[in-house]
């Protein structure tokens, strides 16, 4: 027995051990998407042998337990060549279907532990050390922010911004604090490090305490009431990792996302009508929005509201969206592979007859834009916080 | 044999760096299946795109003695894909998928072999929604081609069958490497896809490749029969008590030529689909359900057929102990809740086969008048080992015979003992009664040549395989050979 897996596994599920690994019989389910047989795991469709689909991973954690499979760099492929998108788990009609990814992440961890992380994420671990982000940017000063949009050191709101808004797509970061200040929300920001998102995706989870304990201390500074982000990684990672490692938030404390929050700000407050041209659109819902919190709804009816545009789903939406592949550390360690499967959901959103595909998540936008850059595609890729910010006046 | 280093050289000059693996995890996930049946480690895996990589591979395995195991998706619950003898897993599922062609007049399609009932549904649903084909109880992602040349049944055959009826035609590569087409489509024309609309009246070589589990040849496009997707399908679902009530509707509703399918699951197996892990069956209640899914033309169409099932249960209720109680299916399932659907609303992943690790049957066909003592000694068996009975039946083809299926779930890598036990005292009884398994693996065929076939059956069954494949490259220890 791996005692190793069984304490990460332990510590990432919620279920009698080691059991766990003996509920799948490899039916293949989690393979496409249940019912309309859409393709739906971007690693499996990649990569193609057995080991690079969930029913594999979890036999793969199975010979990994008993001992039939040493840990050598041969599974670095099998094991962290996946978006961790949770596609297999709405597929999966087993008992287990919910654990599927923490499996995976487990699997993460224990490789981690024991040989080290692939080359290609281990350089987030020491950007994050050292510069709290996972860019490898200079950590940003949030003072000038402040400044510029008159911000108080206390407030009820805190708007978590998260790296990628930060340091690569700021035209969300900076629409997201346009739109609260139009609407007169009391809200501030912090002094952020980043959330830990990339690390835990990746099974690096070492120093994962101190990112957490930091931001939630620059939190806690606020008084803030409520945490909103723009990010879903951020939102997922606030929501359930947090609590995991021990640095949850009291219940008076909500988390966020701002489609949530806008949605339920618009149910009272009518969009103005800006223009009468009506916009098509189509949606993207992402992994960790999606999937990974069950958010489907909010950014829809958000859209509902803006008067001028119209949304028209892609073939495979809401719980079977196709991933943009950038999540679970993919974008940093397969590059390549990340904007193949971002150009599939571009191509998917030309097939609804739109111009432009828009996301509610900065990472989901990022890989989008490059897909789309690499691809010489007109389509036009947006955050809906960016429309949301042109409509309102 | 060359060394492995030299024989992964060759394979990658085949199939392709990408396509060629020998990664102990890769081949650990070979090793094995659901079923009890030892694992056995093979040495490549390699993902099959075309008919031209399989006849190289079949020249480099002849000269190097090396097995060729065909996959598709593993799920055949009779370890047929265990690598008993090591070699090269053939994985079909993943590049050779196609639906070729599909014939609207003459209601066939030609498959590659890694196509799968999902695959297919969706496929017919898009492009000719006035055909269907059928889907057997297995999940979606369970391969077509696989299943119809090992005899799978399905939810049509109450009327029609096993699937193995209805091959139009194959092409299969065979040991030296040619490429012969069976069937009608025997003629000299390439991809002549109108051809593949009989599978008579030439001599049945089919017979040569289906039930042998890839010891002749490998099977690289097959042609299926379709059929007419009728405005009206829908299910009835009859409730019964004890083994002679069961047997008779089983029999009788079966030779009426009215239903598509039969299929009669213990009542814990109805159980477990509404979420009882190990569920109990009390005495007050009945002991099997049976789920006939019926299909028409018109409601006028189906207003008689439902008359002459109502009248022929009427006959058999005024036989029977305690009456059968027939009722809407849909109604049931609005009553009980979505998961007991799974059974009918095919191809789908049945509930109750995939809460555990580990699956396993005593597959079989079976005399349709014998299937009273086989449920009643099956399900002592399965009291007697304290495992929720599963037994599923069906009537086939107009009811000339039956299929009678014992199924076990159990905890892999723990209960394997066990239920190796139970599945010989439930096979025991089973040839007692005259049942025949099918998909059969290793220790059942070895079970069956020992004790029942006739020894002249079993040399002419060899020398015909001696023939088929002189170095044994294909699937090798299947049957003992």
């Amino acid at each position: 027995m791996n005692e190793k897996l069984i304490e990460h596994l332990s510590s990432n599920a919620n279920f009698a051990l080691p059991s766990t690994l003996d509920r799948c019989i490899r039916c293949n389910t989690c393979k496409y998407a249940k019912d309309e047989f859409f393709r739906s795991c971007p690693s499996g469709e990649k990569f193609l042998f057995e080991s690079f689909w969930a029913s594999g991973r979890i036999k793969i954690a199975r010979g990994i337990l008993n001992g039939d499979i040493p840990i050598t760099n041969e599974l670095y492929d099998a094991v962290f060549a996946c978006p961790t998108c949770g596609a297999c788990e709405v597929s999966c009609q087993a008992p287990h279907q919910d654990t599927i990814v923490n499996i995976i992440e487990s699997l993460r961890e224990l490789i981690v532990d024991s040989i080290g992380a692939p080359e290609r994420p281990s350089k987030i671990f020491e950007r994050v050390q050292t510069t709290h982000n996972p860019y490898n940017e200079p950590h940003f000063d949030m003072e000038l922010i402040k400044r510029k949009y008159i911000l108080p050191d206390k407030a009820n709101i805190v708007y978590f911004i998260g790296c990628t808004s930060t340091y690569r797509q700021q035209t969300i970061r900076d629409a997201t604090l346009s739109v609260l200040k139009k609407l007169g929300i009391d809200f501030t920001i912090v002094n952020e490090y980043c959330c830990g998102s990339p690390l835990i995706r990746t099974g690096q989870i070492k120093k994962i305490s101190n990112l957490m304990q930091h931001n939630v201390d620059e939190i806690r500074r606020t008084g803030a009431t409520m945490i909103l982000t723009s990010c879903a990684g951020c939102y997922r990672t606030l929501f359930k990792d947090f609590p995991k490692y021990g640095f949850g938030f009291p219940p008076e404390i909500k988390i966020l996302h701002t489609s949530e929050f806008l949605n339920e700000y618009f149910k009272e407050h009518p969009i103005p009508k800006k223009e009468n041209n009506v916009h098509w659109i189509t949606y993207h819902d992402p992994c960790h929005l999606g999937r990974h919190m069950g958010i489907y709804e909010a950014p829809r009816e958000l859209i509902a509201k803006i008067s001028n545009l119209d949304l028209i789903e892609m073939k495979r939406n809401r719980e079977f969206a196709w991933c943009c592949g950038s999540g679970g550390g993919v974008k940093i360690g397969y590059p390549d592979w990340a904007t193949e499967v971002a150009f599939e959901r571009i191509e998917e959103a030309r097939e609804t007859g739109v111009t432009t595909i828009v996301s509610t998540c900065p990472f989901c936008k990022t890989n989008l834009e490059d897909a789309n850059k690499l691809h010489k595609s007109n389509m036009q890729v947006l955050d809906l916080i960016e429309i949301l910010d042109k409509c309102l006046l | 044999m060359e060394n492995k280093n030299s024989i992964k050289k060759k394979l990658i000059k085949i199939f392709g760096a990408d396509s060629v693996s020998d990664k102990q995890h890769d081949l650990y996930l070979h090793s094995y299946d659901a079923t009890e049946n030892e694992a056995h480690l093979p040495d490549f895996i390699c993902l099959v795109e075309n008919s031209k990589q399989l006849v190289q591979v079949i020249k480099l395995a002849n000269e190097q003695k090396i097995p060729l195991v065909p996959y598709i998706t593993g799920n055949n619950i009779g370890g047929l894909t265990i690598p008993v003898k090591g070699g090269i897993i053939l994985d079909f599922s993943k590049k050779m998928n196609k639906v070729i062609h599909v014939d609207e007049d003459q209601m066939y399609a030609i498959l590659e072999p890694g196509v799968t009932f999902g695959q297919l549904d969706a496929y017919l649903k898009k492009h000719h929604p006035n055909l269907r084909y059928c889907y057997p109880f297995a999940p979606p992602y369970s391969g077509v081609v696989g299943n119809a040349i090992l005899s799978g049944m399905n939810n049509l055959s109450a009327t029609h069958g096993s699937m193995g009826d209805w091959i139009n035609g194959l092409e299969v590569v065979l040991h030296d490497g040619s490429i012969v087409k069976i069937g009608s489509c025997f003629t000299k024309e390439e991809e002549n896809w109108d051809k593949w609309y009989s599978r008579y009246p030439m001599p049945d070589l089919m017979g040569l490749f289906v039930n042998w589990q890839g010891m002749t040849g490998l099977v690289t496009k097959c042609a299926v029969q379709l059929w007419l997707r009728k405005k009206i399908q829908t299910f009835i679902i009859a409730m019964t008590y004890g083994g002679d009530a069961t047997a008779e509707l089983i029999r009788e509703f079966g030779r009426l030529e009215l239903i598509d399918d039969l299929s009669a699951v213990s009542l814990e197996v109805a159980k477990m689909s509404l979420g009882f892990p190990t569920p109990k069956k009390f005495d007050f209640e009945p002991d099997y359900a049976i789920l006939i899914p019926i299909s028409a033309h018109s409601q006028k169409h189906f207003k008689i057929k439902m008359e002459l099932l109502n009248e022929a249960l009427k006959i058999i209720n005024n036989r029977v102990k305690r009456k059968i109680i027939l009722t809407d299916f849909n109604y049931l399932s609005a009553i009980l809740g979505e998961g007991v659907r799974c059974f009918a609303d095919l191809p789908n992943v049945v509930i109750p086969l995939v809460e555990y690790s580990g699956l396993t049957w005593i597959g079989s066909y079976a005399p349709i008048n014998k299937l009273k003592p086989l449920m009643e000694e099956g399900e002592k068996i399965f009291k007697k080992y304290q495992v929720p009975a599963f037994i599923y039946m069906k009537s086939m083809k107009g009811s000339h015979y039956a299929i009678w299926r014992p199924i076990i779930r159990f905890k892999k890598h723990a209960e394997e003992k066990k239920v190796h036990e139970i599945c010989k005292e439930l096979l025991e009884m089973g040839l007692h009664y005259g049942i025949i398994p099918y998909k059969t693996p290793i220790w059942i065929t070895e079970y069956l040549k020992e004790k029942i076939i006739d020894p002249n059956w079993v040399k002419f069954f060899t020398d015909v395989k001696k023939f088929m494949d002189p170095n044994n490259i294909f699937n090798p220890g299947r049957w003992g050979i």
